[in-house]
């Protein structure tokens, strides 16, 4: 048997333990990446059914909002990414500062959302106003709310600043960037 | 100071963003646009991947899993806007 064979027995975990933070976290990941994945699908096929109500509907959105978000986005992952290294060095109050970063600049993109949300609202898009923006305001918000989520995730991992903890935080919060740079072009520019 | 992995993952990251605003603003015909700006995303999410979520050390059966993902969703997204495009 070999060492990695031994290691996998120990943690109970199999090859999923060969993953970094705590296992449990990418049970979660692999799950929320399936569910946004056949609701982009969703998205996809209704606008292929519905390309002008879609195209109407996109053209209504601020593009250059959701662009800046994803700068803030990529830079809370980069900000996050070196918290792990810092947890992983063991250099705790660094790790901290940086995961402060991640979650302020996770606030920002909030904010930022929220705002854009406004703008919709007042031009008289809401969620029954067409199946674009049903599909619109349910995908970004699940998304929204996953943001919200990773934020309260990487305040209480930050707390310790252990690197298992820190693995296990920022894996959520990479996901959640991954699944905003996949939704920004297909929501966003993908033109018919 | 050095640039690292993280680091320049990040300045690519900020590129591949601002080259997808600008991409955006230009009138390009959509089957040549979308897979350009898809493809971009497909090259950000690959940078997630190997140097954010640190999957570049991972076995490959879970680099290419969450890989595939990514590519995935864009090809189809690309496929049925090309669909719709020349029918």
């Amino acid at each position: 048997m070999s060492a990695t064979d031994c290691e996998q027995q120990e943690t109970g975990w199999g090859i999923l333990g060969d993953l970094p933070g705590d296992p449990m976290i990418w049970v979660l990941i692999f799950s929320e990446l399936a569910a946004f994945g056949l609701f982009l699908g969703a998205f996809v096929v209704a606008r292929a059914l519905h390309p002008a109500v879609f195209a109407a509907g996109q053209a209504t959105l601020d593009t250059h909002l959701a662009g800046i978000n994803t700068v803030v986005l990529v830079t809370s992952g980069w900000a996050a990414a070196r918290g792990t290294a810092a947890a992983r060095a063991r250099r705790r109050p660094a790790a901290r500062g940086w995961m402060f970063v991640a979650m302020a600049l996770g606030a920002l993109f909030i904010a930022i959302k929220l705002f854009e949300y406004s703008g919709e609202i007042a031009l008289g898009n809401g969620l029954e106003t067409s199946p674009f923006f049903t599909l619109y305001f349910l995908l970004t918000g699940f998304h929204l709310l996953h943001v919200g989520l990773g934020i309260v995730i990487l305040a209480v991992v930050s707390r310790s600043a252990g690197a298992a903890g820190v693995e296990t935080g920022t894996a959520f919060w990479h996901m959640v960037d991954l699944l905003w740079i996949v939704m920004f072009p297909i929501i966003y520019l993908v033109h018919q | 100071m050095i640039p690292d992995r993280l680091d320049i993952a990040w300045i690519a990251l900020i590129g591949f963003a601002l080259a997808t605003i600008l991409l955006s603003s230009l009138a390009a015909r959509p089957l040549l646009g979308n897979a350009l700006l898809l493809t971009l995303a497909a090259l950000k999410g690959r940078r997630v991947v190997l140097d954010f979520l640190d999957l570049r050390a991972a076995p490959a059966l879970w680099r290419g899993l969450v890989s595939a993902w990514v590519v995935i969703v864009v090809l189809f997204a690309w496929l049925a806007s090309a669909v719709v495009a020349l029918i």
